[in-house]
């Protein structure tokens, strides 16, 4: 196509056909995933579809018992009790923990040794959503080895069903999140932060946390000021922790003179932090934060995933720690965190997970622990953020019909040329300044691209450079 | 021969296997339907005591949360105090997980409208259209109500039967009941029932845990324990409860029992002595129940088999219905509520004993006498129509044939009947006559003139 005139119109009518496409974006999404299903409230997340599942896990945990715990999504209750009869049919005895953020059903499923955890939560997803989450017998999520084996279970639709007198049975465990903070308390340094006598805002997002908010202040001593913190079936704002939906803390930190500010997703995997100064910050510096302080105690290999910030690497490199990068997901993250033995694992969305507390993303202790740090580095917030290098990340999205997804991300690698591509999660290049990744999303059905760069600038013109040629090069 | 299924969808709701054909899937989807077709709102979930009764009840939670219904859970509640208690409570329905008194490994659902009676036959077209058609009203988030629950939910029921009857008459008679629920629904408020009238309650297997002490159909072979207990404490009367406490079956102070058609029987001729009125009964009650209605100049309407065809014919005899039921030992009083309900026949029956002064087998020595002999075939309901179709040619000389429900043959001395079961696949079989011998003798030409006719299909 070497006249300039029929590039544009071939230009034009792809255009056309990708918005066509957009708006054909099947109604009824629905994800499946390796470590849990998820999708939208009575368009695919229907009792059938959740029975199915539970059942299937009924099935992969073979009659053991299992954890079971949701956050407050109005819809949650429905799920629960999809779940729960399933389990009870496929033989399992059931521990509910009723409203329950993850990391603690985690903890349980590891300390009572049982079968494996139902967590019913779609996390930073908006309340259209929700989904299962399962965790293995180790208290992680499921492995891409455990997940192949779920979904086998799944599509084979033969579950295990208990006759009458092997039915399983359905119980509460009130005990099990004072168990939870206790071990937290016993692992971070309590007295320091208690000495500190820290003033913090969290904001729990009407989630699961926030009914916990209270015995994690106690634990850990400090001085609460609990945002959002009576579940009432919906959210105040959106459940993921990033700046944008930080307004309501940025707002009081400053004013109350508070040390810190915490927002939360629906089930405390992800954190993200307000300065002292009221300065909200991207949920990228979570991560880099907790490695900066962490490593200087226990140096060891660092997992991190193909689309978080550059800033773990020049902390990890200048603590002489290894770099390990996965897909994106905690299941891809603590897969390879217990395979490389590694000390640390965590993502540019804010999850953190240390491994001698438990394999998992953890917001209390991502929060405890930067408590933990200001307490014994006596410096401010503020201060500690300003120690991690500065990028600015482009993050854009395009939407894309499922069936295209893989050929359109392999298909814009192809026009890059000579240069070196890291094919681990969708395509990935890096130069001097920084990096570009282009991926399919691991919830909806659209394509990632994520640029960062030294420079505000550069990040733009690169990721605009992307998307145009996402754009014209679809076919 | 075709397969025996396990799984029986009717008027009767829906019956089957746990841990073969009664999954989780099937109750949510049932469920699901059924919020559909009641279009929201709330709807009592209750069970029986049977072990699965918590895991169905969740599914049935799920479902009915789906489309935007408010499940209220009642917890392990006796059949009668829940449909009592759906209309009480004005909700939109109820769903009772129940088998009634099939073998522990059964269980099953049944639907119960606003009005707190089983859906009828035509509604039960329109609902069961709705769940094979598999398109529901799945609700968007913000429509979502929450579960709750209610706790004591025999209360309302309980108070309703004390407000009705003499019960101080009751406490004076100071009677030694035995009560045997077999560890059945029933058991959450017998004991409570007995006690307030003032009797001493002899118990026995009343722990609502669902192991059942004994096949849970109250026959005579099912109940020595209680015949036992009844002779050892003296009592004056026992009761003995089936699975999700409807019926009733009684033993004499002898320890003898009155064998279940007697139930109803003894609360007719109770009802009738207080109010006129018509009575309802089903085709295969006692004769009995036609001989206490010429005494007292009243009216029986004979209906199909099935608690919901009683009733529905109970709320509409002209004149007016006072008592009605069924011969196997359920009694409706339809000032109590229009359902079989063993509390308000236990309080009948022991109104009538203090207020005649006179003892349980003293009551039923002066009641007609009968004998009704019982038997159950292997065979489905399409199987039964069939042999039905040719019975009825050979039965056609000598008797009257009533095709209302299989087919009914009454005689001067005697009667037959054959029809297929509404909750398994078998074919039920049955005969009365004056004496046991020629009852027997009337069941035995019966299942004869069956196997005959099975070598013509």
């Amino acid at each position: 196509m070497k006249n300039p005139r029929r590039r544009a119109e071939y230009r034009a009518a792809i255009r056309t056909e990708w918005k066509r496409a957009n708006k054909a974006i099947p109604m009824k999404l629905l994800k499946i995933g390796i470590s849990g299903v998820r999708g939208i409230v009575g368009e695919s997340v229907t009792p059938k579809l959740v029975l199915d599942f539970a059942s299937a896990f009924g099935a992969f945990v073979d009659g053991k018992p299992v954890i079971l715990g949701r956050d407050t999504r109005i819809h949650g209750p429905m799920l629960r009790a999809a779940c729960v009869s399933a389990l009870l049919a496929a033989g399992s005895d059931v521990l509910d923990l009723g409203v329950c953020p993850t990391p603690i059903l985690q903890k349980a499923v590891r300390e009572l040794r049982a079968g494996g955890g139902l967590s019913i939560t779609a996390g930073h997803n908006d309340i259209q959503w929700n989904a299962l989450t399962f965790i293995g017998p180790e208290g992680a999520y499921l492995n891409p080895f455990q997940g192949a084996e779920m979904l086998d279970l799944y599509h084979l639709g033969r579950f295990r069903s208990a006759d009458t007198d092997n039915l399983g049975r359905l119980e509460t465990d009130p005990g099990a999140a004072a168990r939870y903070f206790a071990a937290l308390a016993a692992f971070l340094d309590v007295e320091a932060v208690r000495r500190a006598r820290f003033k913090v805002v969290i904001d729990a997002c009407a989630g699961a946390g926030a009914p916990y908010l209270r015995s994690f202040a106690d634990a850990l001593g400090f001085d609460l000021i609990p945002l959002n913190d009576e579940p009432y079936g919906f959210f105040p704002h959106d459940p993921e922790p990033r700046p944008r939906n930080a307004q309501q803390t940025v707002s009081i930190v400053k004013v109350i003179g508070a040390d810190a500010g915490f927002l939360l997703n629906s089930d405390v995997g992800r954190v993200s932090l307000v300065s002292e100064r009221g300065e909200s910050l991207s949920e990228e510096f979570t991560f880099p934060l907790v490695a900066d302080a962490y490593l200087t105690r226990r140096c060891g290999t660092v997992v991190t995933n193909y689309s978080t910030s550059r800033m773990i690497e020049d902390v990890a490199r200048a603590r002489r720690c290894p770099l390990v990068r996965t897909k994106v997901g905690q299941s891809h993250a603590i897969h390879a965190l217990l395979l490389e033995s590694a000390v640390l694992a965590g993502e540019g969305s804010g999850g953190v997970a240390i491994p001698d507390f438990q394999p998992a993303f953890d917001g209390f202790l991502t929060m405890g622990f930067i408590l933990e740090t200001l307490a014994r580095t006596g410096k401010r917030l503020s201060a500690l953020i300003g120690d991690l290098p500065r990028y600015h990340i482009v993050k854009e999205k395009i939407y894309c019909p499922p069936s295209r997804i893989h050929s359109v991300v392999d298909e814009v690698k192809a026009l890059l040329g000579g240069q070196a591509v890291d094919t681990g999660d969708g395509w990935r290049v890096e130069d001097r300044s920084g990096w570009v990744q282009v991926r399919m999303s691991g919830t909806e059905p659209m394509v990632r691209i994520i640029v960062e760069d030294r420079s505000r600038e550069r990040a733009r013109t690169k990721a605009d450079r992307v998307l145009h040629e996402l754009e014209s090069l679809a076919r | 021969m075709k397969t025996k299924t396990t799984l029986k969808i009717s008027i009767s709701g829906a019956r089957g296997i746990v841990g073969d054909s009664l999954t989780p899937q099937l109750a949510a989807t049932l469920a699901l339907a059924f919020g559909t077709y009641i279009g929201g709102g709330t709807v009592l979930v209750g069970r029986d005591t049977r072990r699965s009764g918590v895991m169905l009840g969740q599914a049935v939670t799920a479902g009915l949360l789906a489309v935007g219904c408010r499940p209220v859970d009642v917890g392990v509640c006796a059949i009668p105090s829940f449909l009592f208690l759906t209309k009480a409570q004005k909700a939109a329905g109820g769903i009772a997980v129940t088998a009634s008194h099939n073998p522990k490994q059964w269980n099953g659902l049944k639907f119960i409208s606003g009005d707190g009676l089983y859906l009828t036959p035509h509604q039960t077209e329109e609902y069961l259209d709705i769940y094979h058609q598999g398109e529901f009203d799945f609700v968007s988030p913000g429509r979502y109500r929450l579960p709750e629950a209610f706790d004591d939910a025999s209360e309302p029921h309980l108070r309703k039967i004390l407000s009705l009857f003499d019960a101080d008459k009751i406490r004076r008679r100071k009677l030694r009941v035995a009560l045997d629920c077999n560890n059945g629904a029933g058991a959450v408020m017998a004991p409570r029932l007995l006690r307030e009238l003032g009797c001493e309650v002899v118990p026995l297997y009343i722990d609502p845990h669902g192991e059942f002490a004994h096949d849970p159909e109250p026959l005579p072979e099912n109940i020595t324990a209680i015949c036992r207990a009844v002779r050892e404490s003296k009592a004056d009367i026992g009761f003995v409860q089936d699975a999700d406490a409807d019926r009733l079956a009684i033993v004499n102070e002898k320890g003898e029992p009155l064998g279940e058609e007697l139930t109803l029987a003894l609360a007719v001729r109770h009802v009738l002595g207080k109010r006129k009125g018509s009575i309802v009964c089903n085709l295969s009650s006692s004769r009995i129940i036609d001989d206490l209605a010429a005494v007292h100049g009243v009216k029986v309407f004979r209906t199909r088999i099935g608690e919901i065809n009683v009733v529905e014919k109970l709320l509409a005899a002209v004149p007016k219905a006072v008592i009605g039921g069924e011969g196997n030992g359920g009694v409706i009083d339809p000032l109590v509520h229009p359902c079989r309900d063993s509390f308000t026949a236990m309080a009948l029956i022991l109104e009538s004993l203090a207020e005649t002064g006179k003892t349980i087998s003293a009551l039923q020595r002066t009641l007609p006498r009968y004998a009704l002999v019982k038997a159950k075939i292997e065979g489905s309901a399409e199987q039964a129509h069939r042999l039905i179709g040719i019975l009825k040619k050979k039965y056609e000389e000598g008797g009257r044939i009533d095709l209302t429900d299989g087919l009914k043959v009454d005689f001067a001395d005697h009667w037959i009947h054959i029809r297929p079961s509404n909750t398994e696949p078998i074919i039920r079989v049955m005969a009365e006559a004056k004496t046991e011998a020629k009852a027997e003798a009337a069941l035995n030409i019966l299942k004869d003139a069956i196997e005959a006719a099975r070598k013509k299909l």
